[in-house]
């Protein structure tokens, strides 16, 4: 990212204006007596609605959903990682296979949360958009870190690891829980999971026809393994 | 050696001698003298400027420009940090020649507009490798100084997205006056655990 200017989709989308105010889930996390400045956080469109939580608290699915907001925005690109459900994909993954990380996220969305009020002077959700991002620039830089400041580990392991978890959850295979309606797929343009491509696709005359199925929608791949039962399953995700 | 030669050599040095030399040639740059609301020179930043706080770009103000001045830059940096070179925390050049001064609170927005009094301003990216500004978070246990170094240049209109040292090479020749304001920031150790 470095000397460059950024683009609309860059890492940590920067609006210089917010374009509409809508109403916030977090917004009953709020503090009582928060300080709370007048600039709107934008949001374009209402969130989809959420499911039963597996793993996450509602607190913390509703400050992950506004950071993955704030990574894959929902712009005149298309949707972003709201409507992919990203957090969902994080959610069952760490009431899965990521369990592993669920001490992480603990420890690290609460350092987050003490950051935004010792710092800024309120909770995360409750701040303007401009300060969500020049918050979560601190804390991807790693300049959060300090027992005094908010993040006892690095702030900027735990940035890459939510990260690396919203883009999973944006783009990966929609089995795993994210990638609603295949939304991250059509926002980079990727064709989707084929097994065969004919003479004339590899000829790229054409641009390929767009697959919109699971990888494990096709009979090659263990269903027994990984079923499409979209809560409760035991498959592994790998 | 001939006498002949020994007295083209004198000669010679002494032509050498009566030419400016390369760096004489240009006027030594004017004393600016730089201020802030907000930062006092050898105390301590307010946290509102650093990583402890809201991370805002303070204000300054700068008198003592000559004539020839038409644009601005500065640039904040760290020589305090563990590492060959100081730590870059701000580079902002392109401020218009009239300016005298910074506003607070320059957008981190990249893509947005500068305030009115320093359009065309453009900001280069730091040692946090974003064109913005991002204060003090040094390591804790040890004072770090910040300097604020303003130059007057006598060109406008440099590159954007200029790093300190791409900067510094640009402006090479064109400093016309100069001037800095350094403060301080300590991080101070984790209490001991219990």
């Amino acid at each position: 990212m470095a000397d460059r200017a950024p683009s609309r989709r860059d890492l940590l989308k920067i609006a210089g204006t917010a374009a509409a105010a809508a109403a916030s889930a977090g917004a009953a996390h709020a503090e009582p007596g928060a300080a709370v400045d007048a600039e709107p956080r934008a949001r374009a469109k209402p969130r989809p609605p959420r499911e039963p939580l597996k793993a996450l608290t509602a607190h913390e699915a509703d400050l992950l959903d506004r950071i993955a907001e704030l990574l894959i925005p929902s712009d005149e690109h298309g949707p972003g990682a709201t409507e992919a459900m990203a957090v969902r994909y994080i959610d069952r993954g760490l009431a899965g296979p990521l369990a592993g990380q669920r001490t992480a996220y603990t420890a690290g969305l609460a350092a987050l949360e003490r950051y935004a009020r010792q710092t800024r002077g309120a909770a995360f959700l409750l701040l303007p958009e401009t300060k969500q991002i020049s918050l979560l620039i601190d804390v991807e830089s790693g300049t959060a870190t300090g027992a005094n400041v908010g993040f006892d580990g690095s702030s900027a392991a735990f940035f890459a690891l939510m990260r690396g978890h919203v883009w999973q959850g944006t783009f990966g295979d929609p089995i795993y829980g994210g990638n609603e309606g295949f939304v991250g797929w059509d926002l980079i343009g990727y064709p989707g999971v084929r097994t065969v491509v004919t003479p004339a696709e590899q000829k790229l005359l054409s641009p390929p026809t767009r697959l919109r199925k699971s990888a494990y929608d096709n009979p090659m791949f263990n269903k027994a393994i990984v079923s499409q039962t979209p809560a409760g399953s035991d498959r592994d995700a790998d | 050696m001939n006498a002949i030669r020994l007295l083209s050599i004198l000669a010679l040095t002494a032509a050498a001698a009566a030419l400016p030399s390369s760096t004489s040639a240009q006027p030594a740059p004017a004393t600016l003298t730089v201020t802030s609301p907000t930062i006092t020179a050898g105390q301590p930043i307010p946290k509102q400027h650093s990583a402890d706080g809201e991370n805002t770009s303070p204000a300054f103000a700068w008198t003592g420009a000559p004539a020839t001045t038409k644009s601005f830059a500065l640039i904040c940096d760290d020589p305090d940090v563990p590492m060959p070179q100081p730590f870059v925390h701000w580079v902002i050049y392109n401020i218009p020649g009239a300016a005298k001064g910074l506003p607070a609170n320059i957008p981190i927005d990249p893509a947005a507009a500068m305030p009115a009094e320093i359009a065309g301003a453009v900001q280069g990216p730091s040692g946090f490798r974003r064109p913005i500004y991002r204060g003090p978070a040094p390591p804790p246990g040890k004072v770090h100084n910040y300097h604020f170094t303003v130059w007057a240049l006598d060109v406008a209109d440099l590159p954007a997205g200029l790093n300190k040292a791409q900067l510094l090479e640009a402006m090479a020749g064109h400093i016309v006056g100069q001037g800095e304001l350094v403060a301080t920031y300590e991080r101070k150790p984790p209490p001991p655990q219990r």
